[in-house]
């Protein structure tokens, strides 16, 4: 007898690749995001649900996630709220200076922690890589992503979750 | 009697993070930075009673360090526990078949690390439950 339990749900290998929307709604990024920075940040330290433009000096940090759907999980904000984020997130164990390493390091564990949660909700398996910081997140399909716009102590952070860009939609015409 | 326990992590944040939670229940705490870093600690001597893992590290993951540790008879008494935002259900079978003994999912808070310490026998009996 055939189970027909997840019939639906097979994905032959020549199938699109599911839509993020489609496996993935604002209000679980929000969520997500809202028990990190809880639990990393301070118990007292929420996010509020509002957009705001984020300042030309951002910087991101970002997960990438490899399986049935593969992408990555991007925050970004502005400098000085990354560095405020760090103070935060070390507290009584931050360091009398707090170095640029220092900020990369946190920013990176932050978009580890969501997106280590992210992949959770998403089919698997899935292969979680490891956080990287920057200017320039990798690009993905604007069409093809989940953003939550949030401020934190007034300062805007975005979290995204974009399908990554097919090799020929990254490629330059010449 | 003073617990020792080694914090494996590549975050240097949350190294720290975990590193303060377990040193206010009294623990004795070193760190590393990936599981070959915890690996050569281990090597040097410095058995502690609790390593605390996370599992997608440079060099060796927590995974590979789990084994490692588990094919070494003198570390058995060595406790295992994840502290990783690795949260399939698949993945958290693996560690627990590859030997290890608890697993925290992050975020986490003190009171959790605190719980799954109670439950390994770990927490020092002056910390109140």
């Amino acid at each position: 007898m055939t189970d027909v339990s997840d019939a639906g749900l097979r994905r032959r290998a020549t199938d699109a690749p599911p839509a993020i929307a489609d496996l993935l709604h604002e209000a679980t990024v929000c969520e997500i995001a809202e028990q990190a920075w809880l639990a990393l940040v301070g118990e007292d330290e929420v996010l509020v649900p509002l957009p705001a433009p984020l300042p030309a000096d951002a910087l991101s940090s970002w997960v990438e996630i490899v399986g049935p759907w593969t992408g990555a999980v991007v925050l970004t904000c502005g400098r000085d709220t990354a560095l405020d984020l760090t103070r935060a997130l070390l507290g009584g164990h931050a360091p009398a200076v707090v170095e640029q390493e220092d900020v990369h390091d946190a920013l990176g564990e932050l978009a580890n922690v969501v997106g280590g949660n992210v992949k959770a909700v998403l089919p698997g398996p899935s292969v979680l890589g490891l956080p990287e910081v920057g200017t320039t997140p990798p690009s993905g399909r604007e069409a093809d992503s989940v953003r939550v716009a949030l401020l934190w102590r007034g300062s805007p952070l975005t979290v995204r979750v974009q399908s990554v860009l097919a090799e020929r939609e990254n490629e330059v015409p010449l | 009697m003073t617990v020792r326990a080694l914090v494996i992590d590549d975050s240097r944040a949350m190294r720290r993070i975990v590193s303060g939670t377990l040193e206010g229940f009294g623990y004795e705490t070193r760190q590393a930075g990936h599981g070959q870093e915890a690996l050569d600690v281990l090597h040097g001597g410095w058995v502690p009673e609790l390593c605390t893992i996370d599992w997608n590290m440079p060099v060796m993951d927590g995974l590979q360090f789990v084994n490692a540790v588990r094919a070494n008879p003198a570390w058995r008494p060595v406790t295992l526990m994840m502290v990783t935002s690795e949260s399939e259900h698949g993945q958290i079978v693996r560690a627990l078949a590859a030997g290890a003994h608890e697993y925290v999912i992050k975020p986490f808070t003190a009171d959790a690390i605190r719980d799954k310490l109670a439950l390994l026998g770990l927490l020092p009996q002056e910390v109140s439950l």
